[in-house]
């Protein structure tokens, strides 16, 4: 492609939204990976559509406008990604005070949430384990098949105009006082004023390659995946811990149940979480306090076989909000990074932030609270 | 303690040849059944020395240095710093054993190779063909066709022949005369020679029809096509129709390489793209206190297993290794790289398939959807592919479609499969499947 608007660095899903975002906004999008499309974090994630898991504050107000762009994307690109209203259940494990009180104040902010009793609950999962007692029903968390979801919205915005080069591994940037001017890649020299790095976990070394800083990090995390089986599931479930663990700065390994089927009958069970860097080694421990966890939760799985575990690396940033707009130092190279493990839910509204801001148009919350010169002055 | 995994032949001569020098051994296979894949007699069947497996059987029951553990899945592995602990399923108990040293002799099942029809029900490996007879007794069908490339065909129609199935005929993708490439390996190998000419003897006696340079290219349920193919197996002509309720199609072997995987041992791709483990000339892995021996270091059949356990266990035990076992090693090595040169499975098979095909059986992928992923959803590599498709992602786990899946999408990106991506289909982190139960109850 000769002369791009904009480039986007990352095929995942938020290199996707970027790039149709700018592409319906009119410019010519070039999106280069070095690898191919989700073959990051995307391509190893469950495809959770969360507003449940958030506390009030910016990230659930890009979390619930997020949300919504999500079924006007499957309006935009088509029924073609697997995107599902599904609704989670949080489970009280014991105490339930702590969660009725974070759910009373999501919805004092616009989320829909009902307070399940012991019938009701098990109404909604009637494989829960008889004593839970507990939960609260959101209605609006949702699903999609993250891979192809970023490969159809990437087939969109191929057929818009805009191109896809894969296996291009960025090496370096040119820029002219202090502006972007081209990216230097393995497969070639990119001009474009624009540039979008949404290299998700590794985009903290795209950021040190154009002289800047990005305090991305990966946080490890591990998902079972089950034999094909019965419904046993009928939405997203997890147990309230879950929320407090999203939240932690601990770098110990954190385990919390999230329990879900899929539309091939599989049941996935997540969710560990630990800082060790991109070690990808296996932990068989981490393997048994899920499936645990899980049949805790839902003792009819314990007969249920599993098939695979996958490992991935969230972007993790110091205070868990993600990194959107442009860099302190380099004019023209905006970020859309550190979504943690939230990457997919929040990636339309992250998408939709850069290029209202771009476009200097009024967007639908002040994108100030994820503007990664929020660490300028750390790292300077 | 030393453990040997797998009990077929590399195993069973490992076992053996640590119990003979007094050392115990245990033995942990996955078969209710020693023996293997090519050993797995339930009576003596026909075929060349098939009565040799009987002193390792017995040494099995009765040295006092042998622990037997069978029908045991190790589903995981892990090394510590002096000690390998293996977790083990057996009969939905799982339990665990720490040994100091590990011998993986973990064998290799049959490459299948998709075409059309190759769905239906009759359509199987030559391995499961001759399970079936040997394990059980069991004659898979009215009329069976044996067809593929390579010398196993020849005592799978055999075992069947004498069994009294009628063998619709020997299908081989192949000319013998491919073996003139190969002198030096047939003159060291004489015996070889006496085990062909027992079996064309047999072909005589039970009047088998084998033809070569042919291939089964569909079948419809009652009657396979056949076409002639060149060495890359494409298809030159579709030429006869051969009935049969019974298609054992077998093209070559897959080695089984998770468990060694999963303990970090090195693999190499080799030249017939299968991978395998890098062993030295004491059949030592890359990792410490693992050995390998058999199908797993290359396929070369149970004659170079039977040499490769002894060595390893040999090695294992410190001992010197004869100089005679090095040489039988050397012989049988160059046979099996014969075998390569002579039974070659070229990328020619993708023009056998129709586009509705399924390629995953398992998930139920065609040939279609996965040439879609590749043209709309930009997909690029057999991973990618594989998440956007779902094949190779259901019970077996990619063991049957991976590699051509992966040969599938590099001829639709033209580009090779890369040594990366072959290792990569052929590991997974969790060697066999375990119920979420025995995982929580393993809870340390």
């Amino acid at each position: 492609m000769k002369n791009p608007d904009a480039i986007v660095i990352g095929a995942g899903i938020l290199g996707a939204c970027s790039a149709l975002s700018l592409t319906n906004a009119g410019f010519k999008v070039l999106i280069i990976d070095r690898g191919t499309v989700a073959s990051g974090t995307t391509g190893a994630g469950e495809g959770n559509i969360l507003v449940s898991d958030k506390d009030p504050g910016p990230e659930l107000t890009l979390a619930l406008r997020s949300r919504d762009l999500w079924f006007e994307l499957q309006e935009d690109v088509g029924d073609s990604f697997e995107l599902e209203a599904k609704g989670g259940v949080v489970v009280a494990r014991s105490d339930d005070s702590q969660l009725l009180a974070l759910a009373r104040s999501q919805s004092a902010h616009g989320v829909v949430t009902e307070k399940l009793d012991s019938k009701r609950l098990h109404e909604l999962e009637p494989y829960l384990h008889p004593e839970l007692s507990s939960g609260v029903f959101y209605p609006q968390d949702a699903q999609c098949q993250p891979m192809l979801a970023a490969a159809r919205i990437i087939q969109s915005v191929i057929a818009r105009g805009g191109q896809l080069v894969t296996r291009s591994k960025v090496l370096g940037f040119k820029t002219e006082n202090d502006a972007m001017s081209s990216v230097l890649t393995s497969t070639g020299e990119y001009s474009a004023p624009i540039v979008i790095n949404a290299a998700g976990t590794w985009a903290g070394e795209i950021a040190s390659l154009a002289g800047s800083h990005l305090p991305v990090a990966p946080r490890r995390g591990f998902i079972l995946v089950t034999e094909p089986a019965p419904q046993y599931i009928f939405h997203k479930v997890y147990d309230s811990e879950y929320v407090v663990n999203v939240a932690s700065s601990d770098a110990d390994l954190q385990t919390s149940t999230v329990v879900e089927g899929t539309r091939s009958g599989t049941i996935l069970i997540g969710a560990s979480r630990e800082r060790v860097g991109f070690d990808s080694t296996m932990n068989y421990e981490i393997v048994r306090k899920l499936a645990a966890q899980a049949t805790s939760l839902f003792p009819i799985l314990r007969d249920v076989q599993l098939l695979r575990v996958y490992r991935g690396f969230r972007p993790y940033a110091p205070d868990h909000l993600p990194l959107i707009g442009e860099d302190y130092r380099v004019k023209g190279l905006w970020h859309s990074a550190g979504h943690e493990g939230a990457g997919i839910g929040l990636a339309p509204g992250s998408a939709a932030l850069i290029t209202d801001t771009i476009l200097g148009r009024p967007s639908f919350m002040d994108p100030a609270a994820f503007s990664p010169k929020r660490f300028a002055e750390v790292l300077q | 303690m030393i453990a040997v995994i797998g009990a077929g032949p590399a195993g069973l001569a490992a076992a053996m040849t640590v119990a003979q020098n007094n050392e115990q051994v245990v033995v942990i296979d996955s078969a209710p059944r020693p023996g293997g894949q090519y050993w797995r007699h339930l009576r003596k069947v026909e075929g060349y020395k098939s009565g040799r497996s009987d002193k390792y059987f017995r040494a099995l029951e009765e040295s006092k240095k042998i622990i037997y553990i069978r029908g045991a899945q190790i589903w995981s592995a892990v090394q510590s710093e002096n000690a390998i602990t293996l977790n083990y399923l057996a009969a939905g108990i799982e339990s665990s054993i720490t040994v100091a040293k590990v011998i993986l002799a973990t064998g290799a099942h049959d490459r299948a190779l998709p075409f059309t029809g190759w769905e239906r029900p009759g359509v199987m490996t030559p391995g499961a063909a001759q399970a079936l007879l040997k394990g059980h007794n069991v004659i898979a069908g009215q009329k069976i066709l044996i067809t593929g490339t390579g010398p196993f065909l020849l005592p799978v129609a055999v075992g069947l022949a004498a069994a009294g199935a009628q063998v619709a005929g020997i299908i081989e993708a192949h000319s013998p005369l491919r073996w003139l490439r190969s002198p030096v390996a047939l003159l060291l190998n004489p015996q070889k020679s006496i085990e062909l000419i027992y079996y064309i003897r047999k072909i005589y006696q039970y009047k088998l029809k084998v033809s070569f340079n042919r291939a089964v290219i569909a079948y419809d349920g009652r009657a396979a096509s056949i076409a002639t193919v060149d060495t890359e197996l494409r298809i030159k002509e579709t030429v006869s129709k051969i009935d049969c309720d019974v298609i054992a199609a077998g093209w070559g072997f897959t080695p089984d390489v998770t468990l060694g995987g999963i303990l970090g041992c090195q693999q190499v791709v080799d030249r017939d793209g299968t991978v395998i483990f890098a062993v030295d000339r004491d059949q030592r892995s890359s990792a410490t206190n693992i050995w390998i021996a058999g199908e797993a270091t290359g396929i070369g059949g149970a004659d170079l297993a039977l040499v490769e356990g002894r060595i390893a266990a040999l090695s294992a035990l410190g001992l010197a290794i004869p100089a005679r076992l090095r040489l039988a090693r050397y012989r049988l090595q160059k046979f099996a790289t014969a075998l390569q040169v002579s039974y070659p499975v070229g990328n020619g098979w993708q023009g056998w398939i129709a586009l509705e095909s399924k390629i995953c059986r398992c998930e139920e992928v065609s040939l279609g959807e996965i040439c879609a992923s590749v043209s709309e959803l930009s997909a690029n590599d057999a991973r990618t592919s594989k998440l956007f498709t779902r094949a190779g992602m259901g019970m077996c786990q990619g063991r049957i479609c991976s590699r051509n899946v992966s040969e599938i999408i590099a001829k639709q990106t033209q580009c090779e499969v890369t040594e990366q991506e072959r290792i990569g289909y052929s590991n997974r982190p969790i060697s066999a499947p375990i119920s979420l139960g025995a995982l929580a109850n393993g809870i340390k």
